[in-house]
Order: structure tokens, then C-alpha cells, then sequence
């Protein structure tokens, strides 16, 4: 070949190697990007008035007067909206007009999407359910709405050939020549009057009960149960991985048969699929031991701390083989005796290592779906105390995003709670690896001296 | 005394550490315990050869032959994607790239294996699908011209320098340049007839098993290239410098003499990776379409599948109330079979590895 050709070949390999990793970095910005960007939406967001009506009457918080003045305020531009109805009602009901009953369907389906946006209308008695008590709560919902009120889905079918295609015709054009024409240009036009949308900023999501199928309120009880789930998985998990560290890096023979036959059975264990993890959960912590009546906190932690168990049995080695020998041999000539040596030089020379491997385990622990579904996770459910997780089964982050993408009644109502449940999971699990990031920087500066 | 203390000792910690064997032994017995039942009620060869998967219908069937067909289809793919992205990211990890961006890019893979499995999930059912569902012809179309510009304009300009002097016995630059611009001409009208094909297709819904794929191999990259680049860095730098010495490039140097010496690492590390794919749940459960179907024709990636772990995740609900059936049963037997799949591939890549490791002696 010739020296012109190998030095092409030798560019054009390096390019492949720099394309790969751009590519490799390019798909975690895709896959983050959207979810931050809407995530942070569930937090900020433009709030209506309702929002803060709500936030009153549910959880007490905000101003009386000052949500009743806005109340009286936002009526004011609300009543032509409810009059225009009633005016067109009567109108059909005394046939005023030509074709009177043509436009009771259409009405009736714009009365019901006014309610959707405003909310109930004045005199109405109160709903049973928490969704037909409020108008949209968040500005962007408001906005969808509004359009859907201004214009129709239609099928457009005229190109036999092609599947119909979907376009969107103005409602007006259904009640031209009729008083309640001008309704449309004034919701258009008022919308911002009758729903006085606010930027708000609402750090509760993260702590307040869900109402209502997760169409109001936060993703408290979700977190809640993670935490749970990742402090139940920890307590089990860290001292059976440090101490089967200690005896494999301090205690064991190198080459002992049982030893290797050990580290064998600890990479299978972290090889096994986690849905396994989940079946084994259920048959052997709830069906065998009964450690609980169904599933609970207590049988989700142990079956997660055994799916972590490699991970911090390695990390932990890892630390402990890493503390110079000098330490160890200077305990040791002191007259100290092994254990006290491992428990006062060499474990906490090597703590900053073994807590790496810790707040890695309990990012998994945390992000983990699959082993919780059969031990530990429900749809739906309240606020656990302490002792309840020893019985009870908990919401948790991870089940829930499932949950409510896969099984929820109203998936697109909702879309803002499940970016904004998304966006805390992987915010908790990058915190925790940034913080193994950060330690693991300070030890090998430490080591560099 | 002392003794008997350290022994107790000794002991004690050697109990607690033979948890995690104690463990993987229980894992194999309860799973086999609820698996064997079901055979004993249905056989061994429906399972594996037949198409039929209807657990709750009142003469129940339970081929699983279409979701062992989906777990294995999206294995492959995954593993197809994965796996030359993964290999060029480890060798420019560990031989190309300047120190200060390989020391950038480590956090990011450590990212990437960090993100829980449902955010990718729920990235490929909330977003990733319906933009296949609406644009999925385009994105393949523009993935085909990303990838076939690079390799058509090298392989046109080592192709062009051969032919040209195959041609013309003394080619000018004249000449070269000419060959070079047909033959780019060629390759770019090849190119854009896999264009019109691939724009063409037109996906009906985004949740398939290439969605699941892509997002699978995404998932898969991290064990990879970690486990290939200390399995490259392991060769050392005696041979990296004995073949520069010999007057090799560095392309030729990792090609013919770094990876050829880092084989058993990285087919170690590809192995797992694949394994990773195989027992993943969430990602598959929710973006996989869940339709046990062998897809029409059989490679047709752009229909719904669905997977043993999937499979196993949505029906123990149903199938918790009746335990003891064949129908509870047999989602042991697939959690079974996956189980022995993942021992088997773990005991071959820990092979590779201890054959790497004698290698080089470390």
C-alpha cells in the first residue's frame, strides 16, 4: 500500500474513534435534554388562578383575601362567557333562530370544554370529583384547551387514495350568522383575563400528595416510598457487602479454592436480570419466609439489597486493597490485633472508596423498577410511617413513571407529573453519581499526595 | 482463647460473605422450584415450538417460541448497533483521544450506566416513538447519508488511487481525480437508492423492536466500552511500541496488533453487554409494543415484539392470583431459562477474562 493510502486509512480510523464517542455523548444529550427541559416544567410553570385556588382550598397555603379579590376580579371577565351560553341556549330553546337544533351538539360541546378551562360555572352545585371542581391549573393546559374550543378536529377524506388526513377547522365557522359568533373572538381574546396565568415556581411537587389520579397536586408519596425503599435496601445491604469485603481482601487466601469459587458466585449474582431479582423476591421473601402478609417496603429492600450486593462488595474491595500495605503493617507491629487494625486503619482509610460504591449502589437501588414490581410497589397508595413499611406496600418513583405512561385513564393530561417524576429520578441518581464522582476525585488526588 | 476468638471471628465473616453464594443458590432453587411444575403440566416441547401464547383463555396455551423469537431479534440488534460504536469509543478511549476529553467523556459513560432503566423507557415511549411513528422514514434516511458519506468518500479515494493506476499504467493526478469523481458518483447514487428505500419505509408504530433496540444498545454501551478499554489498556506499551517501531500507523497498529491482543477482554466485554440487553425489563415492557408475534417477514424490525423479560413482568400480575397454575408456572420457566442464559454467558465472559489476564500477566 501505499504511504499516501496508510496515512488516509490511519485519519480516517482516528475519525471513526472521534465520531464514536460523539455519537456515544450525543445520545445520553438526547436522551437528557428532554427530559430536564420538560421535567422542570413540572416544577415551573406558568400557574392560573385556579392553581392558586386550589393551593388554597387543598392545602391552605396563600392569601384569602387576596385569591377571593382575584376570584371577584377574574369573574368579572368570565360572566359575558357564561351570559353568551345562556343567551344562545335560549335562543335554541325558543327557536329563534333557523335549524335551531343543528347547533345543540356543538354547544353543548363547547359548554363542555369551557368547564374543562374554567373551571365549574358560578350557582353550580359542587362536583363529586376533584377534576370537575377546577378549571386548568397550569397556562399551557389552558392554551390547548382554548385551541381545541376555537377550532375542531376534522377528517379530511377528499384523496381517496391516502388515509384521511386531520385538519383543524375554526368552531366559528359552525355558528356563522348566529348571536354566538362572537363568543370565540372573546375567549380568544380574554383568556388571559379570565385565568390570570403567573409564573410559579412550585418546589411542593416534590413533597405534596397526589389528588385525584395525579391530575393535581405533587409526586410526594412517590418519593417518599424511593427513600424508603433506598434507605430499607442500604441498612441490609452495606454491612453484608463491607464486612464480605473485609474477609475477601483481609481474611481470605488469595488462592483459596472456596475464595475464587466465592468471587465466581458474586459476578453471577451481579449478572443476574433484574426481573429475576423480582421473581425470586416474591417467592422465596413473601412466599416462603413471609417476612410480610404481601408486599411491603421490608421484602422490596432485601430483594434490592441482594441485587446490590456485588456492586458494593467490589467497590469496597477495591477501597480496602488500595490502602497502602505500610498502614497495615505499622498497626499491626504496634502489638494491635487484625480486627482492630481493619476497624481503625484500614477501614477508614479506605472509607471514601467504600462510600463511592455506596452512593452508586443507592442510585441503582433507587432507579431500579423490575425486582419492586412483585415485592414492594402499588399504583396507588398514601404515605407510609415508619413502622407501616415493615407490612405495607408503597408507591415509589420508578413504578409509578411506568404506572402512569402505561395504565393511567388520562395519559396526555398528565404528561407534565410523568416528565416531572422523570426529571426527580434521574436528577436523584445524577446527584448521587456526581457526589461518587467527586469523592472518588478526591481520593486519587489524596493518593497522588 | 485468642484462637478461638480469631476462629469465631473468621467465621462469622465467612458466613456473611457467603450470603451473596448463598443467595445465587436460592435464586436457582426457587426459580427451578416454580419452573419444573410447569413442565410436569404441559411438556417441554410446546414451550419451545410453539407460536400460540394465550396463558388466560379457557384451554390456555403457552407457546413461547414468538417471545424467546422477540427476546433474541432485539438481543441481536442491540447487539449489532452496540457493539462496532462501543469498540471505537474504547479504542479512542484508550489510544486516540487526548488525555483531558478521555478524562471528559469517563463521567459520561458512568452517566449513561447510571440513568435508571425506566427513564430510558420512558424515553423511548414518550418521545423516541412517536417521532418514529411521524418522521421515522426521514431519521433513517438522514442516519443513512450520516454514515455512507464518510465511508463512500475513503473508500472512493483509496478505490480511486488503486483503479487508476490499474487503468492508466502511469497515472497522472489528471486521471486519479477522474476515476475518483466517477467512482463518488457511483457510490453517492448507491447511496441514494438505500436512501429512497429507507426514507420510504414508513413505520406504523413507533413501538417496535428497533425503538427497543437503539435504546437497548444506548444501555448496553457503558459495559462495553469500560470492560474493552481496560482490556486494551492491559496489552501495555511494549507492543504498542515495538509495532510503531516497525513503521506502522496507529490505525494499523491498534487494528492488526492492540485488538488482535485485547480479544478475549473484549469479546468478555461484548458478552455481558449482550447480557445486559437480554434481562433488561422496563425499556421492553414499555416500548417493545408487547405483541407475541413473530413479526411478518420474520426481520421485518419495524413491528411490535415481545420479550421473555416483559412477558414475565406483565402477566405475574394477573397470573399472582393464580399461583400454583400453569399459567403462574410458566413465567418461572421463562425466568428459569433466562437465568441459565445469564449464568452461561457470565461463565464464558469470566473465561475470557481469566485467559485475558493470564496473557498478560496481570
Amino acid at each position: 500500500m501505499k504511504l499516501q493510502t496508510r496515512r488516509v486509512l490511519d485519519r480516517s480510523f482516528s475519525g471513526m474513534g472521534y465520531f464514536s464517542v460523539f455519537l456515544l455523548s450525543a445520545s445520553l444529550i438526547i436522551v437528557l435534554v428532554p427530559i430536564f427541559v420538560r421535567g422542570i416544567g413540572a416544577y415551573i410553570f406558568k400557574g392560573t388562578v385556579e392553581f392558586r385556588r386550589l393551593n388554597y382550598e387543598k392545602f391552605n397555603r396563600g392569601n384569602k383575601e387576596t385569591i377571593e379579590k382575584e376570584m371577584a376580579a377574574v369573574q368579572k371577565f368570565r360572566k359575558p362567557v357564561y351570559d353568551m351560553l345562556a343567551a344562545f341556549e335560549k335562543q335554541i330553546d325558543n327557536e329563534e333562530i333557523l335549524n335551531s337544533h343543528e347547533y345543540v351538539r356543538d354547544l353543548e360541546e363547547v359548554k363542555e370544554l369551557v368547564r374543562e378551562l374554567l373551571g365549574p360555572a358560578p350557582g353550580e352545585p359542587e362536583a363529586v370529583m376533584m377534576r370537575d371542581r377546577y378549571g386548568r391549573t397550569r397556562w399551557d393546559k389552558a392554551r390547548k384547551t382554548l385551541f381545541h374550543i376555537l377550532y375542531m378536529e376534522k377528517w379530511d377524506h377528499s384523496n381517496a387514495d391516502e388515509m384521511g388526513k386531520k385538519v383543524m377547522a375554526p368552531r366559528v365557522d359552525q355558528f356563522k350568522g348566529t348571536s354566538f359568533e362572537k363568543f370565540f373572538p372573546y375567549m380568544e381574546e380574554n383568556l388571559e383575563n379570565m385565568l390570570r396565568p403567573r409564573l410559579t415556581f412550585y418546589w411542593r411537587f416534590l413533597i405534596d400528595a397526589s389528588f385525584d389520579a395525579h391530575l393535581f397536586g405533587g409526586i410526594g408519596a412517590e418519593v417518599l416510598g424511593t427513600i424508603y425503599l433506598v434507605l430499607g435496601t442500604m441498612i441490609f445491604a452495606i454491612p453484608m457487602g463491607v464486612v464480605a469485603a473485609v474477609y475477601l481482601a483481609e481474611f481470605s487466601k488469595e488462592t483459596g479454592k472456596i475464595v475464587s469459587l466465592m468471587r465466581v458466585f458474586i459476578s453471577t449474582l451481579a449478572g443476574v436480570p433484574s426481573i429475576v431479582f423480582g421473581l425470586f423476591g416474591l417467592a422465596f421473601f413473601i412466599n416462603t419466609v413471609k417476612v410480610s402478609n404481601s408486599k411491603s417496603v421490608l421484602a422490596g429492600s432485601l430483594t434490592l439489597a441482594l441485587l446490590v450486593l456485588p456492586t458494593i462488595i467490589r467497590a469496597a474491595e477495591e477501597a480496602i486493597r488500595t490502602v497502602p500495605r505500610t498502614y497495615k503493617e505499622a498497626a499491626l507491629s504496634l502489638g494491635a490485633s487484625k480486627m482492630r487494625t481493619v476497624l481503625t486503619v484500614i477501614l477508614p482509610a479506605a472509607l471514601p472508596g467504600i462510600l463511592t460504591g455506596i452512593v452508586i449502589s443507592m442510585g441503582r437501588a433507587a432507579g431500579e423498577t423490575a425486582p419492586i414490581i412483585f415485592t414492594a410497589a402499588v399504583s396507588v397508595g398514601r404515605p407510609l410511617n415508619l413502622i407501616e413499611t415493615l407490612t405495607q406496600p408503597t408507591p415509589a418513583l420508578p413504578w409509578n413513571i411506568y404506572n402512569l405512561v402505561t395504565e393511567h385513564e388520562a395519559v396526555e393530561q398528565i404528561r407534565h407529573v410523568q416528565f416531572g417524576m422523570v426529571f426527580t429520578l434521574v436528577l436523584l441518581v445524577l446527584l448521587l453519581n456526581l457526589a461518587a464522582i467527586i469523592l472518588r476525585a478526591r481520593i486519587s488526588k489524596k493518593l497522588r499526595g | 482463647m485468642k484462637r478461638l476468638a480469631d476462629f469465631l471471628v473468621e467465621g462469622s465473616l465467612f458466613t456473611i460473605t457467603s450470603v451473596s453464594m448463598l443467595a445465587v443458590i436460592f435464586i436457582v432453587l426457587f426459580i427451578a422450584k416454580d419452573a419444573l411444575p410447569f413442565f410436569k403440566i404441559r411438556g417441554i416441547s410446546e414451550f419451545f415450538t410453539s407460536v400460540r401464547w394465550y396463558p388466560s383463555s379457557d384451554t390456555p396455551e403457552f407457546g413461547a417460541l414468538a417471545i424467546i423469537f422477540g427476546s433474541m431479534i432485539v438481543t441481536i440488534l442491540s447487539t449489532l448497533m452496540a457493539v462496532p460504536l462501543a469498540i471505537f469509543s474504547a479504542v479512542s478511549l484508550s489510544d486516540i483521544l487526548p488525555f483531558s476529553v478521555r478524562q471528559a467523556v469517563k463521567p459520561i459513560i458512568e452517566i449513561i450506566a447510571a440513568i435508571p432503566s425506566v427513564a430510558y423507557g420512558f424515553f423511548a415511549l414518550v418521545i423516541f416513538a412517536p417521532l418514529l411513528q411521524q418522521k421515522g422514514g426521514h431519521l433513517l434516511g438522514i442516519a443513512v447519508w450520516l454514515m455512507g458519506i464518510p465511508i463512500s468518500l475513503v473508500l472512493t479515494y483509496i478505490l480511486g488511487g488503486t483503479l487508476a493506476d490499474r487503468i492508466f499504467k502511469t497515472s497522472s493526478t489528471v486521471h486519479r481525480t477522474a476515476v475518483m469523481i466517477i467512482l463518488e458518483g457511483i457510490f453517492i447514487f448507491g447511496l441514494y437508492r438505500i436512501y429512497a428505500v429507507f426514507s420510504n419505509i414508513s413505520i406504523s408504530s413507533g413501538a417496535n423492536a428497533f425503538n427497543v433496540s437503539v435504546i437497548l444498545a444506548i444501555m448496553a454501551l457503558p459495559t462495553i466500552v469500560s470492560m474493552s478499554e481496560d482490556a486494551l489498556q492491559a496489552v501495555g506499551r511494549e507492543l504498542r511500541e515495538g509495532s510503531y517501531a516497525l513503521g506502522a500507523t496507529r490505525a494499523e497498529t491498534l487494528w492488526k496488533v492492540i485488538i488482535p491482543a485485547a480479544k478475549s477482554g473484549i469479546v468478555a466485554a461484548i458478552i455481558l453487554g449482550v447480557m445486559r440487553a437480554i434481562g433488561e425489563t422496563m425499556v421492553v415492557w414499555m416500548a417493545s409494543g408487547n405483541a407475541a408475534q413473530i413479526p411478518d417477514p420474520w426481520y421485518n424490525i419495524f413491528e411490535p415484539i415481545r420479550t421473555l423479560t416483559a412477558t414475565i413482568a406483565g402477566d405475574m400480575g394477573e397470573a399472582d392470583h393464580v399461583t400454583g397454575s400453569a399459567r403462574y408456572h410458566v413465567l418461572f420457566a421463562m425466568a428459569f431459562f433466562l437465568l441459565v442464559f445469564s449464568f452461561i454467558s457470565n461463565l464464558v465472559s469470566e473465561w475470557f477474562v481469566v485467559r485475558s489476564k493470564k496473557k498478560w500477566g496481570t
